[in-house]
């Protein structure tokens, strides 16, 4: 995304152009989750709250798309937390390259999204990783909290959200979010078996349980994997 | 959105992160066949989730705009466009089929 500069291998420091690009990024996300949360009949009051303690567009989705298909409460809960799985994963990769001492391992882990321990494993060394993914972290977060701010108050202007494509944007951020996941031969398909079982599933059984079950998909993908089993890197960006 | 749900997804999202980095983590690292299963779970779920998003309206299976915008968004991920360029892309098609349809 910028023009590479200094020493030739340098780890990929966080430039001003890509703080300002994951600003932008998270800005877009709250906007769109604010407004679709409002149209689907949460107050603007609540979806504030919600976005903002919560702090995950991924589970507030997957929720919203559950109870949309007439899923129940507990079931739109378990498929929001399976999705937040991943979050759990990403605190991992981060947590072993992090400087020691338990207090700020423990407020990085509780702050693991995507792209900033994406950014921050490709340091080299521990000061580092601890620096970029700091500086990632707070872009996201200026962006998030001013988007859902935004958001909460176009909610109630926008109107047919459809009309806008406002309902194509969230499918397309998540598969954006997975795109480096999806790039290699594993994770494609585990992609596609999840989505298989989801798309097979959703006439047959309550809503709900498709996403839950998906998680299948991965266990098809280790069953097919060409790679010898050993300890790989997850990191994806958005 | 219910108070249930609020409460409940937040505890499961941040609590899982504390979870994985202290307690799952270091059981997994000695089990290298759960923790590749692990790293992949995150790309069958939410691709199920964007299957919900994309092809059901109110529970039942559609197909309409929306999912011609995200084949325009799958091209473009697959290109390794710019976050940004790909929404925008899927949501201008997706509108513009509307408003010609």
């Amino acid at each position: 995304m910028t023009a590479p500069s200094g020493p030739p291998v340098a780890a990929p420091r966080l430039s001003r152009a890509d703080f300002a690009t994951m600003g932008i990024t998270f800005f877009s996300l709250g906007v769109t989750l604010q407004v679709l949360l409002i149209d689907n009949g949460t107050s603007a009051t609540r979806a504030f709250i919600a976005s903002a303690v919560i702090f995950s567009a991924t589970s507030q989705f997957a929720y919203l798309a559950v109870r949309d298909g007439g899923g129940s409460d507990l079931a739109g809960i378990v498929a929001a937390w399976v999705v937040a799985t991943r979050f759990g994963i990403l605190a991992v990769s981060l947590n072993r390259r992090l400087p020691k001492g338990i207090g700020r391992r423990v407020l990085a882990a509780l702050n693991a999204f995507d792209p900033n321990v994406a950014i921050a494993v490709q340091q080299t060394s521990p000061q580092a990783v601890e620096r970029e993914f700091w500086r990632t972290t707070a872009g996201m977060m200026i962006g998030w909290f001013l988007g859902i701010g935004v958001g909460t108050f176009l909610g109630n202007v926008v109107g047919d959200t459809s009309r806008i494509g406002l309902d194509a944007v969230f499918p397309a951020a998540l598969l954006a979010i997975l795109g480096n996941l999806l790039r290699q031969r594993d994770g494609f398909v585990a992609g596609i078996c999840g989505a298989l079982i989801c798309l097979v599933l959703i006439p047959l059984v309550p809503a709900g349980l498709p996403i839950i079950l998906s998680v299948f998909g991965a266990a098809v993908a280790l069953l097919l994997s060409r790679q010898p089993v050993s300890d790989t890197e997850n990191g994806s960006s958005a | 959105m219910t108070t249930v749900a609020i409460v409940a997804i937040t505890i499961g999202v941040w609590g899982q992160r504390l979870a994985g980095a202290f307690l799952v983590g270091p059981l997994l690292e000695k089990r290298p066949a759960l923790s590749r299963a692990a790293a992949l779970l995150p790309a069958a779920v939410v691709m199920a989730v964007i299957v919900q998003l994309t092809v059901t309206k109110a529970g039942s299976l559609t197909v309409d705009a929306r999912l011609a915008g995200m084949g325009v968004a799958a091209v473009l991920v697959w290109r390794k466009a710019p976050f940004l360029v790909v929404v925008l892309s899927a949501a201008a098609t997706a509108a513009l089929l509307r408003a010609f349809a």
